[in-house]
């Protein structure tokens, strides 16, 4: 019950979060000079349609007004008009945001696929050659600027050269994209029963999914690696060997639940990032969503694209560390709120 | 460890049986791989040639382009305009409407068609209503013929009814209207015009499928259907074209080219275009107010250099504000070549032979504009003119132009249409000072009045006379520096046939003659 009370309180706590966050982004976004109507109305615009675009968008009108006008709008779970495409920007979130949520959740199953099995294998073989092995693999992930491996090792190899897994884009242009449901191709795919699209959409997904999973999956071999090395050579695990319970069960009932902790911290942390960092990911492998998004809206100085893109972000911030702070406690029970 | 070692042979085996990815499309689709989205379908609100690409095919226009020899032109032809006659004085303009063009729902592109669509894009107000903005009035004189009144008389107007902004909507498009928007939300996502295409999906980000119509008018297309793929990246574009997934790559990367063109099915093709680069001085600002000033930097670029480093020699120098393949261009026009030495007398004449610090502003736009700037401050040193460069955002350097906020700066610039007006007008007009053309914020009254009146006839030898004559005077005031006209390289599929380049359509596509082996 305290901790429904705790949820509660902290979802009550957003509120004021996501204020202060709209009013820094507006202020951030309205300080850098420039006049997005004169961005938007093409290269050669003339003075006349430069000021008819100011006027459609509210431009004309003073900053303070302009708040007050989309927070009231944001009330009503309106985001306003994007100036560069003239469409509401809620419906861009539409057809961005979940190709960026399903790219981030596909790292992060790969991130803790590969990344936790990794870590203990690591540990278990401690200075040998799986260890070696998984540690020269995680020092290549975090070393590794991105856009090479994406560019030069994955699409080079996997796509020019060995021809094995398709390019970039979300699939093949002979498959439509499945109906709308949740914007997340594997899940609609399956919903309407298509599992050709499915198996496309996983094929496409599965280079770009593990270059922007690297860096992560690495940092969580080597979290998973560290804090499984000292849990094992504590003394209730020399208490559980003395008792002849078998290996397997010491490593992953008793040693791995308790190196769960700071997995889920960074993985919290990690989604986060991955969900708004991913722009370069998405501009090498073609893949439609928010990072390249918000970037073209910036460039143009597009303050509502902007502003709801960040608030998404912020939303999503926000939650996942709540979700984070409360799986704490069901991980561990000495941990009470 | 040997289970480690039979974990990593069977690894290995499992990629050796992998079936090749097959995405390649068949012989009735073209695909396209470009590197930006669409921003709005709607020909009266956008100015991008990106949005262009898609929307142009699935329209007519009372004129097109002809193409001449298997060549694009720059001159025009009947399209969904039989004939037209003006009048002596250049200011009405009387078209007859082709009969038997019908947009999808059957109606019929007739008199009343054509001026919905102007009337609409000149209402709208943005971008493309400057293109037609001469228009005065419109009465239908009977169902198929149109009389068109200017506001004055206009040398480019024939040429300005090829432009995207003067597409022929569909009058229906209106039943999908809201708060009186002209039925700019709809038409920001669908298609509705009688063009050989129509657009059948956008998904945003990924691709725009084209459909062809098998009924057109003017003959089916060759192809059944074109997918237009985003991909951000030049290199994605690259690899996708050698693997045979897109049929043509476009902007790719002139130091990729080299290597595509030892690809034996790829064909590297180059034409010139329209697209020129520049350096805007700031004629307002002092020490640029001074013609010696403005010479003396003329004198100091390596333009060769710049070609050949930047461009890798896919360009020429700019002679004039006129570019090559444009009429008006004035082949004997002075041009000026790197000469340190009249710089630096011209530099010592104007008062500033102990040196001068000037500032260029540019932003990351154009891939070349650091380049070139590096370029320029070199250049500059050696005639003792200290240059700064300061890069900023795009939204800041457009704002700053305007204002006149800045003492040189780098430009492109692409012509709309096929008139030396685009130029002509647009740079050198003092009533066009910041965004909207006239960037170097030059006034020269005889100027001036050469160009508005070249601007007011129709005889296009007096218009070419009349702009020679201005040129030959820009010249000796050095409003600009002139660098460059960009070759575009095209590169596509060797079973691709019948593309024709048009330097006014740039980024666009003759979609309806191009087929596929």
């Amino acid at each position: 019950m305290r901790i429904l009370q705790y949820i509660l309180r902290r979802l009550f706590y957003m509120i004021p979060v996501l204020f202060g966050v709209t009013i820094l982004v507006f202020v951030i976004s309205h300080a850098i000079p420039g006049d997005p109507a004169k961005m938007i109305a093409g290269p050669k615009a003339s003075r006349q349609a430069i000021e008819n675009i100011r006027k459609s968008h509210g431009l004309d009108q003073p900053l303070p007004i302009q708040y007050i006008r989309f927070v009231t709008g944001l009330v009503k779970g309106d985001l306003g008009v994007s100036i560069r495409n003239h469409r509401p920007v809620t419906h861009d979130l539409k057809d961005f945001l979940p190709a960026t949520l399903e790219l981030t959740l596909a790292s992060i199953v790969i991130c803790l696929g590969v990344g936790i099995p990794l870590g203990i294998i690591s540990a278990v073989h401690r200075n040998r050659l799986p260890d070696h092995f998984t540690r020269v693999f995680s020092v290549f992930g975090v070393s590794m600027p991105v856009f090479w491996l994406g560019l030069m090792l994955l699409l080079l190899l996997f796509y020019r050269n060995l021809g094995w897994l398709p390019g970039s884009g979300r699939l093949d242009i002979d498959f439509s994209p499945p109906v709308h449901v949740t914007g997340l191709y594997l899940i609609d795919s399956l919903l309407d029963g298509q599992f050709d699209t499915f198996f496309n959409a996983a094929a496409h997904i599965l280079l770009p999914a593990f270059c922007l999973s690297y860096v992560y999956l690495a940092i969580v071999t080597r979290i998973v690696r560290s804090s499984m090395i000292e849990v094992l050579g504590q003394d209730f695990i020399i208490t559980a060997r003395a008792n002849g319970i078998a290996e397997t069960a010491i490593v992953l009932k008793h040693a791995f639940k308790n190196s769960l902790i700071p997995t889920v911290t960074i993985t919290g942390l990690s989604f986060g990032e991955l969900l708004g960092g991913a722009i370069l990911t998405e501009t090498i492998f073609g893949w439609p969503g928010m990072g390249k998004y918000v970037v073209d809206s910036v460039n143009y100085l597009d303050f509502p694209a902007i502003m709801g893109f960040t608030l998404i972000v912020a939303l999503v911030y926000v939650s996942i560390n709540l979700l984070v702070d409360v799986l704490y406690a069901f991980l561990n029970p000495r941990i009470q709120y | 460890m040997k289970r480690w070692i039979g974990i990593v042979q069977m690894v290995f085996f499992l990629s050796l049986i992998g079936a090749p990815w097959v995405g390649a499309a068949g012989p009735d689709t073209l695909v396209v791989g470009v590197s930006s989205d669409i921003h709005t379908l709607d020909s009266g609100v956008s100015s991008d040639n990106y949005d262009w690409r898609q929307i142009y095919p699935c329209y007519d226009r009372l004129v097109k382009y002809k193409v001449i020899n298997g060549k694009g032109s720059t001159e025009v032809e009947p399209q969904a305009a039989e004939s037209w006659s003006v009048s002596d004085d250049g200011t009405v303009w009387t078209f007859k409407i082709r009969k038997g063009m019908a947009f999808d729902d059957g109606t019929a592109l007739d008199a009343t068609a054509v001026k919905f669509s102007f009337e609409r894009t000149l209402k709208i107000g943005k971008g493309p209503a400057d293109n037609i903005g001469a228009i005065k009035a419109m009465r239908i004189v009977d169902p198929y013929t149109l009389e068109v009144t200017l506001k004055n008389a206009y040398g480019p107007f024939l040429q300005t009814l090829a432009t995207d902004g003067a597409n022929i909507v569909n009058p229906n498009i209106m039943k999908h209207e809201k708060g009186g928007d002209l039925a700019q939300a709809w038409l920001a996502e669908h298609t509705d015009g009688s063009g050989p295409f129509k657009l059948v999906e956008w998904t945003r980000g990924q691709r725009a499928v084209l459909e062809a119509k098998s009924n057109y008018w003017g003959g089916a297309p060759k192809v059944k259907k074109v997918v237009v793929r985003f991909m951000a990246e030049s290199a994605d574009r690259r690899m996708a074209l050698e693997r045979g997934d897109i049929d043509i790559a476009e902007n790719i990367l002139i130091d990729q080219i080299p290597a595509l063109e030892k690809n034996p099915d790829v064909a590297v093709q180059r034409y010139p275009s329209q697209l020129v680069e520049y350096v805007y001085i700031n004629n307002q600002k002092s020490p640029l107010d001074n013609p010696k000033v403005r010479q003396a930097l003329c004198y100091a670029v390596d333009y060769q250099g710049i070609i050949d480093y930047v461009l890798q020699g896919n360009g020429v120098q700019m002679r004039g504000p006129v570019p090559k393949g444009m009429w008006g261009h004035k082949s004997d026009l002075f041009q000026h070549t790197l000469d340190a030495a009249k710089a630096k007398s011209l530099l010592k004449e104007a008062g500033f032979g102990s040196g001068l610090n000037l500032t260029l502003i540019y932003s990351e736009r154009r891939s070349s504009w650091e380049q070139i700037a590096t370029i320029l401050q070199s250049n500059f040193a050696q005639i003792g003119v200290t240059l700064k460069l300061q890069l900023m955002a795009n939204p800041t350097l457009r704002d700053r132009v305007d204002k006149g906020d800045f003492e040189l700066c780098l430009g492109a610039w692409s012509p709309d249409f096929a008139d030396p007006f685009m130029f002509m007008n647009f740079w050198f007009d003092s009533k066009l000072w910041g965004l909207p053309g006239n960037r170097s914020f030059y006034k020269n009254d005889e100027v001036d009045a050469l160009i508005r009146k070249a601007a007011s006839i129709a005889d296009q030898g007096q218009r070419t006379q009349l702009y020679q004559k201005a040129q030959e005077i820009i010249m000796d005031d050095a409003p600009y520096i002139f660098l460059y006209q960009v070759q575009t390289v095209v590169p596509m599929r060797k079973n691709v046939h019948g593309y024709v380049y048009n330097p006014m359509l740039e980024s666009m596509y003759n979609f309806e003659s191009i087929s596929k082996e």
